[in-house]
């Protein structure tokens, strides 16, 4: 559980109030885009009529869709907004800051809401044109070929992997029955690592031949055929002691 | 800054900086505004992570290592997963609820759910003027919706059962109160109840009300018929309830449920004392001649009555509470006139009559009486009984010395139950008013069944037909046995008004008792309680 943290309450204190603005993602594409200093736009607020009216126009560098710096005219993201503002009757929200050290504070008050709305021109127009086309592309996409594939599979004699295997069993050859002490000592070590084991995984893990093996295995052990531990090996009680030091506790025969 | 000076518009300008370096991610944290949360009163706040459903979400390391491990298992979990396209998801740390607690300990809690899909389609940013004017916006990083937290008291499955058992039974208040009333009668203490007391503050007003002020005796005949029929245990469970009710005490809701069964079947002939004119008795005055006009005028009205009143709880048998309620809002009506401004008190009050408490000798025989003609009343609605009933309502006049024998017999005998929590013979149930459907079983035509139904006259528990409240050894071992008490309780039950001791009398009285007694202890709700066990 993390530590509870102190929230910094200055912001609400001092009651600062702030505007939740909702902005297209487009809009917000090109604001990434901008430079250090981070200027992006200038807002108005005017009163129109007695109603208060606020537009945005955004930076003249930032309206190329695509890399900053060229100027394609036909993708141009539209420079013009107008902001819808709304009261926050419905709900009280407020702005918490979580910093990269895990430090919160609450920056303040929403008053308003807003929505930030492009003043629709041809170019907003073909600009979601663009958009709606790209958006109902299909992800996965069937594709007709000419002629078959042929490069990726040859009949082959046998297989790579085959060969190696087969190269590696010759080499090592058949697993030589080791002294009974040495087997067993080999066992009580992979036994104080985990409790179960598979017969295949003491096999690799002792080089020895099955039989051999289950021979020793049901001297000192016992074989779990159901349950959690399904089809596994693991010591008889009065060999294993899981809790002190293994060595001491395990007898040998 | 430039302003543009319009012709009709006047406009300031402003620049608006998205910062790029902020270290700082923004959320939003909403509140339902009908919750009234103002930020600015928090005093302190803390905020964490929510991380209970890490477990939830697997990351069970399973014991790694010597016991209990098996050699590969993870690979193998990892493989057969994969095999069959399992994906689980992870425990994002990010997306977990928030725990916000405002101003310490005590103050309130919240938590903050996480609002999906915020920044999918659109980018909400916050506007913020700097000092110079310009505004900063920053992007929000999450939503997360908070919602206040209370440490409200959960039921137990099992209490939660009960209540959903109770919710189909319209509780019969009337009648719980009578039957209270009836018993605290009974047990010789025009003592107020435990029941009483605890139900009521509000019978505490009433009773108040009833020791000046008997409205009518009917509700007190209603009582006691209907405490003969009912069980101790519903009684017990009623006067309980009401308490509950009062205190909160949880203990009770089994009784309660049972003798709201009970309740059911009792359902009190209400409609019997219909157009009854009775008229306002007080403490100390109430005259057998009134009982006698009382008796007589009630049974006079009473067939008809019983008869609308038969039909009316054949319709709506499953509302005879509210019948009765009905019932016994037309008779009150009827017969006095100043019934509205007592009955919708009465209601509140859960009583049916104020003036349970106070009742004295002459009263509790009266009463007695008029109990017993409504008992006998009902066999006649019921058609089922019939031959006690007769002989007894001509006998009116002569039978007061009877009845109070019988009386007696049926307050010992409902202060036996009480005491034993044994169900009676439904006979003397069945008398009760409150029993409309019951076809009552034949025992139960005369108050004398209920004699019978004394065979267990309780040892330390003569209830004599004297409704004097006494300050004794027995009555204070009656309660002590029956419930554990504090002194504060004790006292209530031995008003000054009903002893006729002074304060600092009953005090001294009372600590003699105790002395003589010597109960045993219990520290309830760090109250010292005394009790005892026979």
């Amino acid at each position: 559980m993390s530590d509870k943290t102190e929230v910094n309450l200055t912001g609400v204190k001092q009651s600062k109030g702030v505007w939740l603005v909702k902005v297209p993602k487009y809009l917000s594409q090109q604001w990434d885009k901008a430079t250090e200093k981070g200027e992006v736009g200038k807002i108005t607020i005017g009163k129109k009529q007695g109603k208060t009216e606020v537009r945005f126009s955004l930076d003249e560098e930032l309206t190329a869709l695509g890399d900053v710096g060229e100027k394609d005219a036909s993708l141009q993201v539209p420079r013009d907004h107008s902001f819808t503002m709304h009261t926050v009757d419905g709900q009280t929200m407020a702005v918490f800051s979580q910093s990269s050290a895990d430090e919160i504070s609450l920056e303040g008050m929403v008053v308003h809401r807003a929505e930030c709305r492009p003043v629709v021109s041809d170019n907003y127009m073909k600009l979601k044109k663009l958009q709606i086309k790209a958006s109902t592309k299909p992800q996965r996409l069937s594709q007709q070929l000419e002629r078959a594939v042929t490069t990726v599979f040859k009949p082959v004699a046998n297989h790579d992997f085959n060969v190696e295997h087969e190269k590696k069993k010759k080499s090592e050859g058949k697993m030589v029955r080791a002294e009974r002490q040495v087997v067993l000592d080999m066992l009580f070590s992979a036994f104080e690592k985990h409790q179960y084991y598979n017969i295949k995984d003491l096999v690799d893990i002792t080089k020895q031949p099955v039989t051999y093996l289950k021979e020793i295995m049901r001297e000192i052990g016992t074989y779990n055929s159901k349950g959690a531990h399904q089809s596994t090996w693991e010591l008889k009680p009065e060999y294993r002691h899981y809790q002190s030091a293994e060595e001491e506790e395990m007898q040998t025969d | 800054m430039t302003s543009l000076g319009g012709s009709s518009s006047s406009a300031t300008e402003y620049t608006v900086r998205v910062p790029k370096n902020t270290s700082k991610k923004y959320n939003i944290m909403a509140f339902n505004s009908g919750d009234r949360v103002n930020c600015s009163t928090w005093t302190q706040a803390r905020m964490e992570r929510d991380m209970s459903a890490r477990r939830i979400y697997g990351e069970e390391e399973s014991a790694e290592g010597a016991a209990g491990s098996e050699f590969g298992k993870k690979h193998r979990e990892e493989a057969r997963r994969k095999k069959y396209g399992i994906v689980t998801r992870e425990f994002k740390g990010e997306d977990q609820p928030w725990i916000l607690k405002v101003n310490g300990k005590a103050g309130k809690r919240f938590r903050g759910l996480k609002k999906g899909g915020v920044t999918e389609n659109a980018s909400y940013y916050i506007f913020t003027q700097c000092p110079d004017g310009a505004f900063e916006a920053f992007p929000v990083h999450g939503w997360y919706n908070f919602t206040p937290q209370f440490k409200h008291r959960t039921l137990t499955a099992e209490e939660a059962e009960e209540e959903w058992g109770r919710r189909n039974k319209v509780v019969n208040h009337f009648s719980i109160m009578l039957q209270r009333r009836f018993r605290e009668q009974e047990r010789g203490g025009e003592d107020d109840d435990d029941e009483n007391e605890k139900s009521g503050k509000k019978k505490k007003k009433g009773g108040g009300r009833g020791g000046d002020l008997r409205i009518h005796d009917l509700e007190e005949d209603l009582e006691m018929s209907s405490d003969d029929s009912d069980s101790s245990m519903g009684d017990d469970g009623e006067g309980k309830t009401k308490a509950k009710k009062a205190t909160g005490k949880g203990k009770a809701k089994k009784k309660k449920r049972k003798s709201s069964d009970k309740e059911a079947l009792e359902d009190s002939d209400d409609g019997d004392y219909e157009g009854l004119e009775v008229d306002y008795m007080s403490d100390e005055s109430s005259s057998s001649d009134e009982e006698l006009e009382k008796g007589k005028s009630s049974k006079g009205e009473h067939h008809p009555k019983g008869i609308d009143e038969a039909s009316e709880s054949e319709e709506e048998s499953e509302e005879e509470k509210q019948n009765e309620e009905e019932a016994k809002d037309e008779e009150e009506e009827e017969e006095e006139g100043k019934k509205t401004p007592v009955q919708p008190e009465k209601k509140k009050k859960k009583d049916s009559s104020g003036e349970s408490e106070s009742s004295d000798d002459s009263d509790i025989e009266g009463e007695t009486a008029s109990a017993l003609f409504m008992k006998k009343r009902t066999p006649p609605k019921r058609g089922g009984r019939g031959s006690a009933g007769s002989s007894r309502t001509g006998s009116r006049p002569g039978t007061p010395s009877i009845d109070s024998a019988s009386t007696s017999n049926t307050l010992s005998a409902a202060a036996s139950k009480l005491e034993q929590g044994k169900r009676p013979t439904l006979g003397p149930s069945t008398d009760s008013p409150a029993a409309k459907r019951l076809k009552m079983e034949p025992s139960s035509q005369s108050p004398v069944p209920s004699g019978k139904s004394t065979p267990q006259p309780p040892s330390g528990k003569s209830t004599p037909s004297s409704s004097d409240v006494q300050l004794t050894e027995e009555a204070v071992r009656r309660y002590l046995i029956r419930k554990p008490m504090t002194t504060k309780d004790l006292l209530k039950k031995f008003q000054t008004k009903r002893t006729g001791l002074s304060s600092e009398q009953t005090v001294n009285v009372l600590a003699q008792i105790l002395k003589r007694l010597n109960p045993e202890r219990k520290n309830v709700n760090d109250k010292m309680h005394f009790y005892l066990t026979e």
